[in-house]
C-alpha cells in the first residue's frame, strides 16, 4: 500500500502534472535550450539534480526553517545547489557548460525548483520529497528532450549532432531559432489539449497556482490586474 | 565620442536585437503571463527596468570589488540571487512607506521580479561580457526597455487574440505562444542592423 | 524573538551552503583552469601546429612594437603573437606563429570588422615568410589598408621575436627614425622640425628641415644630418671641403627671399601654373594645380572634386630644385602615394631632358601621370618668364 504510494509520487511528475507541458513551469529554460537535444538533456539532468538535492535539504530543514524567511532560505539552498553542479560541469562536461551559458545559473530562478520547494518539498518527508525531485526532474528532462527532437530534427536535420539522412537536405532553420520555439511550444500544448480533451492543463492562463511567488504575493497581483483591468 | 557610439550600440542591441524575451526567453513567464492589458504591461515594464537598473548598480560593484578580490567568483549566483530578492524587498518597503501612489501601481509587480530570470540573467552577463559599469548600466537599461517594448507589443497583439474566433483546443495558452513565436519573427529583422549602423 | 530566529536561520543556512560550495571549488577549480589552459593552448596551435605547449611571456620588460599584446613561448623554441593593428575601418585583433628559425608557420584574423574580408584570407600568403621577405608579399589592390596593416603587424611580430629571443631590432617608425636623426644633429630644435621648402639649388643636399624654434636647420646630406645655426655656421662636425660647400647652402638659405610675380599677363601660361614667386638667387617657385583620378572621364579631378595642389621649384635655365605636394584628395591608400617623399623626391633635379626617367606608382597611372603632366609644365612656365619661349 505504502509503496503504490511512492510510485505515485513518482510517476504523477512524470506524465499526470508534467512540470512543463501541464503545470507550465520553468518555460524559460525550456525555450532556450531545446534547439539541440545535447543541452536539452544537459539542462534537464542538471536541473534534475538541482531539484533533487533542494527537494531533500528542504525537507530535512523544514521544521528549522521559520515561515518568514522560507522563501530566502529556499532561494539559497536552491541557488547553492546550482552553483555546485554549474562548478561539477565546468569541471567535467566544458562544452556542455559552454551551450547551457547563462541559463544554467539561471536554474535558480527556475519556476519548478523554487515551486516544489514551496509546494510539495516544505511540507513532505525527505523520502518522498526526494521521489517528487526525481519526478519532476525527469518529467522536465522528458519534455525538454521532447521539444528537442522535434526543434533539432526539424530545424538542424540532426539528432545530438549526429546528421539524418534527407532531414539534413530540408532543415527548416526556423525552428531552432527562437520564435520557432514559441512556436513548437504552443503546438505541443494545444497537442496535450487534443490528447487529453482538455482535460489535462487546468491552468489555461498563467496565474497563481504555478506561480512559485505566490506565497510573498498572496494573490494580490492576479487580484490587482483584473481590477486594473476593469 | 567612441564612448558615447558604443553605448548607443550596446543600449539598442539589448532593445531590438537581443531582446531578452523575444531572443532569449528570459522572463518570458511575466511576459505570457502579465501582458493582457497594456496598463498591466506598462506598469511591469518600468518595475522590471528599475529593478534591473537598481540591481545591476548594486550587484557589479560586489563582484568587481568584493567577490572578485576575495577570489569569491563561485559565490555569484547565491550573492546576486540575495541581493535581488532584498532590494525588491526593500523598495517595495519604501515605496509602501514613502510614495503609496507609485506602491499602488508598480507595488504589486515587484514579488513577482525577485525570481524572473531576466533581472539575474542581465546582472550576470554583464559580469560575462566584460562591461564597465557604465556600459552594465547601459546595457540593463536597454534589458528594461526591451522587455517593456515586448510587453507592450504583445499586449496590443493579445487583445486581438481575445476576439478572434481560433480552435478549441488553441484557446488560451497555445494561442498566446503562436502570437508570440510571431512577434519574436518580427523582431528578427533587426538583426545586424545595430553592426550597420555603427560600422 | 521570532526576528531574531529567522535572521539565525538564514544566517546558519548561508553558512553551510558557502561552506560547501567552498569544498566543491577547492575540487573543481584545478580542473577548470586546466580546461581553461588546454582549451587556450589549442587556439594557439592554429597558427603554430607543431608548437606543443605554450607558456605566456611577461611583456613588461622588453621594448616591443606597439601592435605586440601577447607573446607566449611554445616548446619548440618558436613563438605565438598576439597583435592589435588597424585595418581599413576599425581594429583588428591577429594571432601570428613564429617558428625558431623567425620563419612565419601561420596568422589569422581573431576579429575584425573589415568590410571586404580579405582579412579572413590574407594571413595565409604571409605563411613561410621571414622578417626579410614578407615585405615582398603584395598587398590585396583594392584592400590596400587591410592587407598592408596586416602585412605589418606580422612583420612586427617578427621583429618582437627576434628581440624575445635576445636580438635588437629597430622597431622606430620611418617619421620617428627621421626625427630622431634630426634631433641628434640639431638638439636645440627639442625634436619639432618641419620640412623646409628647397626654392634654391643647393648642392648635395637631398632636403632641408627647419627647427620650429627657429635655432636652426637641418640639411640632408645622402646619409648625413648637417646642422647650420641662425648664423650660417655649420655645427656638425664634417670634413672641410664639405663645411664649405654646406656653408655657401647656409647663405642660400637664409638670404632666400621670394616675391611672388603677375602672371596674368601672359596669355600663353599653361593652366597648371595657379601662381609663381621669383627668389632673391633668379630661381622661380610655383603653385602647380595637378589632375588626379577622377569620375567624369576627364580624369582631371578625384570623386571630392579637388585637384592635387603642389609646390615646385626650378632654376632659371630650366632645372628642377625639388617638388612637394602640399595637399591631395586622391583615394587613401592609392593615388595618396603622390604625397608620399618618395615620390615627389624623384623630381628633384630633373631637366627636360632626362624628365622621363621618373617612375610611376603602380596602380595609381592616372594619378601619376597627371601629376608628371602638371610638373613638366614647370619648363614651359620657366621659359615664358625668362623669354626665351
Amino acid at each position: 500500500m505504502k509503496k503504490t504510494n511512492y510510485w505515485k509520487i513518482l510517476i504523477t511528475g512524470l506524465l499526470k502534472e508534467n512540470p512543463v507541458f501541464v503545470l507550465i513551469l520553468g518555460t524559460c529554460p525550456t525555450l532556450a535550450m531545446s534547439n539541440s537535444v545535447t543541452s536539452a538533456v544537459g539542462m534537464g539532468l542538471a536541473a534534475t539534480a538541482v531539484l533533487i538535492c533542494s527537494n531533500a535539504v528542504i525537507s530535512l530543514f523544514r521544521k528549522f526553517i521559520p515561515d518568514a524567511v522560507r522563501i530566502p532560505c529556499y532561494i539559497v539552498v536552491i541557488a547553492g545547489f546550482v552553483t555546485l553542479v554549474e562548478m561539477f560541469i565546468h569541471a567535467y562536461l566544458p562544452e556542455l557548460y559552454k551551450s547551457l551559458g547563462v541559463y544554467l545559473a539561471l536554474i535558480t530562478v527556475n519556476c519548478i525548483i523554487l515551486g516544489r520547494a514551496e509546494m510539495f518539498a516544505g511540507k513532505n518527508t525527505v523520502g518522498k520529497s526526494i521521489l517528487d525531485g526525481i519526478g519532476m526532474g525527469l518529467g522536465f528532462t522528458l519534455a525538454i528532450f521532447f521539444m528537442a527532437v522535434v526543434r533539432e530534427v526539424i530545424g538542424a536535420g540532426t539528432f545530438a549532432g549526429i546528421e539524418i539522412p534527407f532531414m539534413i537536405d530540408h532543415k527548416i532553420e526556423f525552428f531552432v531559432k527562437a520564435p520557432g520555439g514559441l512556436m513548437v511550444y504552443g503546438l505541443l500544448i494545444a497537442a496535450v489539449n487534443v490528447i487529453t480533451k482538455g482535460k489535462a492543463i487546468k491552468k489555461k492562463e498563467f496565474n497563481c497556482a504555478g506561480c512559485p511567488s505566490a506565497g510573498v504575493c498572496n494573490g494580490g497581483c492576479q487580484a490587482n490586474a483584473v481590477k486594473e483591468g476593469e | 565620442m567612441d564612448t558615447f557610439k558604443g553605448l548607443v550600440a550596446i543600449l539598442l542591441t539589448a532593445v531590438l536585437v537581443n531582446n531578452y524575451v523575444l531572443r532569449q526567453f528570459l522572463g518570458i513567464c511575466p511576459f505570457l503571463g502579465v501582458s493582457k492589458k497594456l496598463n498591466q504591461a506598462v506598469g511591469m515594464g518600468v518595475a522590471v527596468t528599475f529593478v534591473m537598473l537598481l540591481a545591476t548598480a548594486v550587484t557589479w560593484p560586489i563582484q568587481i570589488f568584493v567577490l572578485n578580490n576575495l577570489g569569491l567568483e563561485y559565490m555569484q549566483t547565491i550573492v546576486f540571487i540575495l541581493v535581488i530578492a532584498a532590494l525588491v524587498q526593500f523598495v517595495e518597503i519604501f515605496l509602501k512607506k514613502f510614495i503609496p501612489a507609485l506602491h499602488k501601481s508598480l507595488g504589486v509587480y515587484l514579488p513577482l521580479i525577485t525570481t524572473n530570470c531576466a533581472v539575474l540573467g542581465v546582472t550576470i552577463n554583464n559580469i560575462t561580457d566584460g562591461f564597465n559599469f557604465l556600459e552594465s548600466m547601459v546595457s540593463s537599461l536597454g534589458c528594461g526597455l526591451g522587455f517593456m517594448l515586448a510587453m507592450v507589443l504583445f499586449s496590443g497583439v493579445r487583445s486581438r487574440i481575445d476576439e478572434s474566433d481560433i480552435p478549441e483546443h488553441f484557446k488560451g495558452l497555445p494561442a498566446t505562444l503562436i502570437a508570440a513565436s510571431f512577434v519574436s519573427l518580427a523582431f528578427y529583422g533587426f538583426e545586424g542592423v545595430v553592426d550597420n549602423l555603427f560600422a | 524573538m521570532k526576528y531574531i530566529k529567522s535572521v539565525i536561520a538564514l544566517t546558519v543556512i548561508c553558512a553551510l551552503v558557502a561552506v560547501l560550495l567552498a569544498l566543491t571549488n577547492s575540487i573543481t577549480k584545478p580542473l577548470i583552469e586546466q580546461n581553461a589552459s588546454a582549451e587556450a593552448n589549442a587556439a594557439l596551435l592554429i597558427v603554430h601546429p607543431d608548437g606543443g605547449d605554450f607558456t605566456q611571456v611577461d611583456l613588461s620588460t622588453y621594448e616591443l612594437p606597439a601592435t605586440v599584446t601577447e607573446a607566449y613561448t611554445a616548446s619548440n623554441g618558436g613563438y605565438v603573437i598576439k597583435l592589435l593593428t588597424s585595418g581599413y575601418g576599425a581594429d583588428m585583433v591577429l594571432m601570428c606563429g613564429i617558428d625558431a628559425n623567425g620563419v612565419v608557420t601561420g596568422a589569422t584574423c581573431l576579429s575584425s570588422t573589415e568590410t571586404l574580408g580579405y582579412e579572413k584570407t590574407y594571413g595565409d600568403s604571409l605563411t613561410g615568410k621571414t622578417v626579410e621577405d614578407i615585405d615582398a608579399v603584395e598587398t590585396i589592390s583594392g584592400a590596400t589598408k587591410t592587407t598592408a596593416g596586416y602585412k605589418n603587424a606580422v612583420k612586427d611580430a617578427l621583429n618582437a621575436t627576434i628581440i624575445l629571443g635576445g636580438g635588437s631590432v629597430d622597431i622606430r617608425s620611418e617619421a620617428e627614425i627621421l626625427n630622431d636623426n634630426l634631433n641628434e644633429a640639431l638638439p636645440a630644435g627639442e625634436g619639432k622640425f618641419v620640412s623646409w621648402f628647397m626654392v634654391e639649388a643647393l648642392e648635395n643636399v637631398t632636403a632641408v628641415y627647419e627647427a620650429e624654434n627657429g635655432t636652426g636647420y637641418v640639411l640632408v646630406s645622402g646619409e648625413e644630418f648637417i646642422a647650420i645655426d641662425k648664423s650660417g655656421a655649420v655645427l656638425t662636425a664634417v670634413a672641410d671641403d664639405v663645411k664649405a660647400v654646406m656653408e655657401a647652402n647656409a647663405q642660400l638659405i637664409l638670404n632666400s627671399s621670394i616675391e611672388e610675380i603677375d602672371i596674368t599677363g601672359y596669355s600663353d601660361m599653361p593652366t597648371h601654373i595657379k601662381k609663381a614667386y621669383k627668389t632673391a638667387s633668379g630661381n622661380y617657385v610655383f603653385d602647380v594645380e595637378a589632375k588626379g583620378f577622377g569620375i567624369n572621364g576627364d580624369h582631371y579631378y578625384n570623386p571630392s572634386g579637388k585637384p592635387i595642389e603642389l609646390k615646385a621649384s626650378a632654376t632659371s635655365d630650366g632645372k628642377i630644385i625639388a617638388v612637394l605636394t602640399v595637399a591631395q584628395y586622391e583615394t587613401d591608400g592609392i593615388g595618396s602615394a603622390c604625397a608620399d617623399a618618395s615620390f615627389y623626391t624623384q623630381f628633384n633635379d630633373k631637366t627636360e631632358a632626362d624628365y622621363g626617367d621618373i617612375e610611376a606608382i603602380s596602380g595609381a597611372t592616372i594619378t601619376t601621370n597627371g601629376y608628371k603632366t602638371a610638373v613638366s609644365k614647370v619648363f614651359e612656365a620657366v621659359k615664358i618668364l625668362e623669354g626665351v619661349a
